[in-house]
């Protein structure tokens, strides 16, 4: 219910006007059904009071035009009148009572009259004794009377009566409410069926009319998810031009622009990549001759002059130099175009790691820089592109090599059930943060007024996070200045498997000491 | 007398270089432009190798390959201007022996001719294999009676396998002793040609008995004596 009032704008929405009306429909009945009793008791007290005071009077003119001798025609003449009192007056169910006062001498013969059924109970003493002290009014109180094994509510009036000879009496007259009670009963259940008819139909109502509002938002809401998911030619129904169809125009109007921008940027983008593996191709050609007539004038270059050996020289490095990054560039346009097609075979990553540290070796010692190892003892077996892996760990290490200010490199592999791994530090300048955002970026480098020892081409940890991807695997960089840098590659044992956390640390063991 | 090399490219100034490189090593080259003239300067020459560029107007390098093959054995090395697209294995399915990427250099494209002009040691002995009967001196491989035509490399190919019935020989040993490759090459080379050979020598290609694959290791040559 509640994990229902949090989800949908509908049932909250719902559920307030229900208990917002609810708690209205309530007050007004209360205050209705309140008033309503009063009114009705009001009234039937007047009844009450008037048949009270007729009663009295007939009473009292009865005794005083008899000419009463003895106690016996006094008794005779009560028994007379106060039976009749019951019947006469307009609301018919009342019962009558003669009392006499106490405090008196014992009348020998008098028997208080009283109709048949009447609960004592239902004249209080302290009624009587208000009675007794008023004379000349009437006195009255709201009792409760047992009427077919139920209560109702009831009215008891009494009257202080002087007969002469006999001294004094009280007559009461005990009147019920059943026909008020059940009008009132009558009205409140008619409120209380009304009301809640009312809060179904109010209820209903909200429904609808949130509904009305509701559907359109969240028809709006999937559509943007489906926009969100790529389905960018998702749009919404216009109709009318109330603010929900102005909704569903903006939407669409903001949908069409996004679609037009992320078209035009795809094309763009494709254009790009096509011009550069085209023209990447088109140099292919010239360079082969280039390097064919290249290689044979330096190959003769001691027949050349000094200058122009030297001219040789400079231009066959340049043309190696130019090769590379033709090399690196093709292989690029190739990931852009997704033109990539690794053979992933199963074998031990300490076996490529070892031939990677071998092709770099040279380049380390003429670097003065030592490289340490560190391997598990057993074979770390994963499933992976021996020769991208390989070209990979050879870019970390001659990046390491070139940075590392002559500081030993440390080359870790690890692995855990899922995943394998290597890491590859270097104790060296280290980058900023600022660096370190753009350090995958094409053509970028720390820092370009540094002397290029290694003559990278600055695609290489592009194409590296390139064969990262390709293989599912983490690259990842941590560095910070003057302490070195660290790369760490994370491949997923199984090609088709997914990587949940790196056997090893990053930053590394070793940078922390 | 100095062997004939066809080299097929259509970009003048590299077909120039190239036979710059060539004549320097020796090597007497001859030049076609496109793909129609290279077939006709191929039956005219008849040349010892051909250096053939892929793309060529006319007809593509793949056709002429298929075209070279149809009469001849002659070592085909394709010129490819990329590593790794399907016209690699197009080129080798379409008969020839070995590929060069372009930009290549000098040495590299000259060890390559090298390896496949070099004829078998002379004292290759004439061994069985199978039903088959490979002679070296006259590279004939019979069955019974009846003459099978093979290249020279498929020759080769076969040949080593069948000089050591004993031994596996992995697709990195074969790419040394067979193609001459002195270090990691492309592993597709074997598969193909052993694909070629045995749809030349199998009786049923599907299930073959003469070159046997070995699983995770390689090939080796057939026991089955018949």
């Amino acid at each position: 219910m509640i994990e229902l009032l949090r989800r949908s704008l509908t049932a909250r929405t719902v559920f307030a006007t229900l208990v917002l009306s609810g708690f209205a429909l309530v007050t007004l009945g209360g205050f209705l059904s309140y008033s309503l009793a009063n009114s009705f008791y009001q009234s039937r007290l007047t009844q009450v009071l008037n048949e009270t005071e007729r009663a009295v009077g007939l009473v009292q003119g009865t005794v005083a035009a008899a000419s009463l001798t003895d106690e016996t025609a006094l008794q005779t003449l009560i028994n007379s009148v106060v039976p009749s009192l019951e019947i006469s007056g307009g609301s018919g169910n009342r019962q009558v009572a003669l009392l006499r006062s106490p405090g008196q001498p014992q009348l020998q013969l008098f028997q208080s009259p009283i109709s048949r059924d009447l609960d004592l109970t239902s004249i209080p003493g302290e009624l009587r004794q208000a009675v007794r002290q008023s004379p000349g009014i009437l006195t009255y109180t709201s009792i409760s009377l047992l009427r077919a094994g139920s209560q109702v509510p009831g009215i008891t009036v009494g009257a202080p009566i002087d007969f002469p000879l006999a001294g004094d009496f009280e007559l009461y007259l005990v009147f019920d409410l059943a026909a008020e009670q059940q009008s009132l009963q009558l009205v409140q259940n008619a409120l209380a069926v009304g009301g809640i008819v009312l809060l179904i139909i109010i209820s209903l109502l909200s429904y609808f009319v949130t509904r009305q509002i509701v559907k359109p938002v969240e028809k709006a809401a999937l559509a943007a998810e489906a926009i969100s998911d790529g389905k960018l030619d998702e749009r919404l129904p216009e109709r009318g031009n109330d603010v929900i169809a102005l909704l569903a125009r903006s939407f669409n109007k903001m949908a069409s622009n996004l679609q037009g921008q992320i078209q035009q940027l795809d094309s763009l983008s494709r254009m790009q990549r096509r011009f550069v593996s085209d023209v990447s191709h088109e140099l292919r050609t010239p360079m082969t001759t280039i390097k064919l007539a290249g290689e044979v004038i330096f190959g003769n270059r001691e027949k050349l002059d000094p200058a122009l050996s030297r001219s040789a020289e400079l231009m066959q490095n340049q043309i190696l130099r130019f090769e590379r990054l033709l090399a690196d560039l093709l292989e690029i346009s190739r990931y852009d175009a997704g033109a990539v097609t690794p053979e992933f075979e199963y074998q031990d990553l300490n076996a490529v790691v070892g031939a990677a540290i071998a092709s770099i070796e040279p380049l380390a010692f003429s670097m003065k820089t030592e490289i340490q190892v560190i391997l598990p003892p057993s074979s770390v077996d994963a499933e992976f592109d021996a020769k991208r892996i390989e070209r990979l760990l050879r870019n970390l290490l001659s990046n390491a090599v070139e940075h590392g200010e002559g500081r030993a490199i440390v080359v870790e592999v690890g692995q855990n059930s899922q995943a394998v791994a290597v890491c590859v530090s270097d104790s060296g300048v280290g980058m900023t943060r600022q660096q370190l955002e753009r350090v995958f970026d094409r053509f970028w480098r720390a820092d370009p007024a540094r002397q290029r020892s290694v003559g990278g081409t600055g695609l290489g940890l592009a194409i590296s996070k390139e064969d990262a991807i390709l293989h599912r695997g983490w690259l990842q960089v941590w560095s910070k200045p003057k302490r070195g840098t660290s790369f760490r590659l994370t491949l997923p044992r199984r090609a088709d498997s997914v990587i949940a956390n790196s056997p090893l640390a990053l930053p590394p063991r070793s940078a922390e000491i | 007398m100095s062997q004939k090399i066809l080299v097929v490219d259509d970009d003048d100034a590299l077909r120039e270089m190239v036979g710059l490189v060539l004549s320097g090593a020796g090597y007497n080259p001859v030049f076609a432009g496109d793909g129609i003239s290279a077939v006709d300067v191929f039956t005219s020459h008849s040349p010892d190798l051909v250096l053939l560029d892929i793309m060529l107007p006319g007809q593509s390098g793949i056709e002429v390959c298929k075209q070279i093959r149809s009469k001849s054995g002659v070592p085909i090395i394709m010129l490819t201007a990329r590593g790794d697209t399907e016209d690699v294995v197009l080129g080798l399915e379409a008969g020839a022996d070995d590929y060069v990427v372009k930009p290549h250099n000098g040495a590299e494209l000259l060890a390559r001719v090298k390896a496949r002009l070099r004829p078998l040691s002379a004292d290759a002995a004439v061994v069985q294999i199978g039903s088959l009967v490979l002679d070296p001196q006259t590279f004939e491989v019979k069955r019974g009676a009846v003459s099978l035509s093979l290249t020279p490399l498929e020759f080769k190919l076969l040949h080593t396998l069948a000089a050591k019935p004993q031994q596996v020989f992995s697709r990195e040993m074969l790419l040394e002793q067979v193609w001459g490759y002195q270090y990691k090459a492309d592993t597709r080379l074997v598969n193909v040609h052993v694909q070629r050979l045995r749809s030349k020598i199998e009786v049923d290609a599907e299930n073959p008995k003469i070159v046997m694959t070995v699983r995770g290791h390689g090939y080796r040559a057939g026991t089955e004596a018949s």
